[in-house]
């Protein structure tokens, strides 16, 4: 995928995040058993957010690394000829 | 050796080792402004990524944190949940910050501000709004550094000599080296802090309920109302589901708007530095997961500690310990203290010299570095004062100064991504958000739903800021392009 498309799953992400850690979206999820590795669901609930988070931002960042490489040796590339 | 011996010579082994890091840190960064409040922008991943993680856990986090669960139960969670939603706008902003630093040798953001809206006034706001924001923020540090101090020894060390000693420490460090001493000493104290924090978070649920489950099963069954969102408010009651939501959105909103996290943007070696601190920055959240473990720990144990927040020295000192842990247990709680303390002291200096003293007066380079000095021990000194005063109220001025903070999110968003802001309507935004935000405060009976006053505020600033700028005549198009287009 694309750095801008991940850009749109970040975005995404993140705001379904906010929506599901505030009221309503937290009501949903917030009977504390049956636990989730052992801690009371609305806990873990937040920690599979944060998960996600850090997946997500890692990959953006990763593609946005690939973006840019690409660029620079593209850039060299034609540099070279010029030269 | 008896146990208080070994307790004291681990805290005094790590407060060396402390000033140590500190005073080796920088030693070739230059003798400017820029090098002692912006590092020469040559801060690498790894002091980013702990100098960011560990200004934000502070000894809120590590006490706060583990009383909070202890007493209020999931209402705790909250905290949980604003940082990482803070930080990830800071993957775009924080670059583009950085970028305007370097552009127009910016090291605090009132000057990112009033470079883009020129007004002294303006300038001037913004170092008393820090400051005020800033002095009980420190306080509360000096605060929980003394007590840790004062309640692993059994009151030997007392309180007022505990936060002194402590924040000696901090003091030399920040007084000779600057920001390279604050953050090279964040990064050996956020190594300890996650290792402490982890440690503790499964050795107690285990010492006391024989596991995390079972911990929670025996909570689950005794005390229920803790274990669902929203939780408790600060008195036994339920606490209100606007009040809950409301608390992530203020802070995650104030949270990268807090100067001495913000003006970090300028220390940085380049963009892909910050974008990978914020990348990893879900990983430092994930470790208020022990640390609110540490704090339901405490719920079912016989007896209670004197204070919430006391919590986590409490078990230390009653699960019979090895002393080498209680000691280890006792530097890492003064990390999160003196990391945060060091960042706030530091970037509170700089910001009243920088915006506060030098838009009114121009003064060399030399001079202000010397202001910058003097001010870290002024500061320093007046909070530590009201440290030895009472502590509670400093716990209500704090949250109130975050629906300040979060007030300058328009402002400083305006000046870097939209054309038409002008200065009036950013002014007069700022001051129209920070009233409100400062009424429901004194008034708190007044808030609908509970909500916080700092959203109460932004709902007056933001139709403020948009009807007065889009009222009054555009800013020059070159003008505004220089800090839109980056």
């Amino acid at each position: 995928m694309s750095y801008r498309s991940w850009v749109r799953v970040a975005w995404t992400t993140h705001l379904l995040f906010a929506a599901a850690a505030t009221w309503p979206g937290q009501t949903l999820v917030n009977e504390p058993a049956p636990f989730v590795l052992g801690l009371p669901r609305p806990m873990a609930w937040i920690a599979a957010w944060l998960v996600a988070s850090l997946i997500v931002l890692w990959r953006m960042d990763s593609a946005r690394n690939r973006r840019d490489r690409a660029a620079a040796e593209r850039a060299s590339r034609e540099g070279s000829l010029d030269g | 050796m008896d146990s208080f011996g070994m307790v004291t010579l681990v805290v005094f082994g790590y407060l060396a080792t402390t000033l140590a890091v500190g005073l080796a840190a920088g030693r070739r960064a230059s003798k400017t402004v820029q090098g002692y409040v912006a590092g020469d922008r040559d801060f690498g991943l790894l002091v980013m990524y702990f100098i960011t993680g560990a200004s934000v856990f502070s000894a809120f986090a590590f006490l706060g944190g583990p009383g909070w669960a202890y007493s209020r139960g999931a209402a705790a969670f909250y905290i949980l949940s604003y940082g990482v939603l803070g930080m990830a706008p800071w993957y775009a902003v924080g670059p583009k910050a950085a970028a305007l630093g370097r552009r127009f040798g910016f090291v605090t953001q009132a000057q990112l501000l009033t470079g883009r809206f020129p007004s002294r006034g303006l300038s001037a706001l913004m170092a008393a709004l820090t400051l005020a924001a800033f002095v009980p923020y420190v306080t509360i540090q000096i605060g929980g550094a003394g007590i840790v101090i004062e309640t692993v020894t059994g009151g030997r060390v007392p309180f007022w000599a505990g936060g002194a000693l402590a924040y000696g420490v901090v003091m030399t460090y920040v007084l000779v080296r600057g920001v390279s001493g604050v953050g090279w000493t964040n990064a050996f104290q956020g190594v300890f802090m996650l290792a402490i924090a982890w440690t503790l978070g499964l050795y107690l649920p285990a010492k006391l309920y024989g596991g995390v489950g079972p911990m929670f099963e025996e909570i689950l069954s005794a005390r229920p109302e803790l274990l669902s969102i929203p939780g408790l408010d600060g008195d036994g009651a339920p606490w209100t589901w606007g009040a809950y939501s409301s608390a992530i959105l203020v802070s995650a909103i104030g949270f990268t708007m807090l100067p001495h996290l913000f003006m970090k943007a300028f220390t940085a070696r380049d963009d892909r530095t910050i974008r990978r601190t914020v990348v990893l920055f879900p990983t430092f959240q994930l470790f208020l997961v022990p640390v609110f473990l540490i704090g339901f720990a405490g719920v079912l144990f016989p007896e209670s500690p004197p204070q919430s927040d006391m919590v986590l020295p409490f078990l230390v000192l009653r699960t019979e310990l090895p002393a080498l842990v209680v000691g280890l247990f006792c530097a890492g709680a003064l990390s999160a203290s003196m990391s945060t303390g060091d960042a706030l002291l530091h970037a509170g200096a700089s910001v009243v010299v920088e915006d506060g003293v030098q838009p009114f007066r121009r003064l060399s380079d030399r001079t202000r570095r010397t202001l910058i000095r003097v001010l870290v021990v002024g500061v320093g000194a007046l909070a530590y004062v009201l440290a030895l005063q009472e502590i509670d109220s400093l716990v209500s001025l704090l949250l109130a100064s975050y629906g300040i903070v979060c007030q300058f999110m328009p402002a400083v968003l305006s000046a870097m991504y939209w054309r038409r802001a002008t200065t009036a309507g950013v002014a007069s935004g700022l001051v129209a958000g920070s009233a409100v935000a400062v009424f429901f405060f004194l008034q708190p009976d007044l808030k609908p739903l509970g909500i916080h006053e700092g959203i109460l505020g932004l709902a007056v600033h933001l139709p403020v800021l948009l009807a007065v700028s889009l009222a009054g005549r555009a800013q020059d198009a070159e003008h505004a392009a220089r800090y839109v287009d980056v």
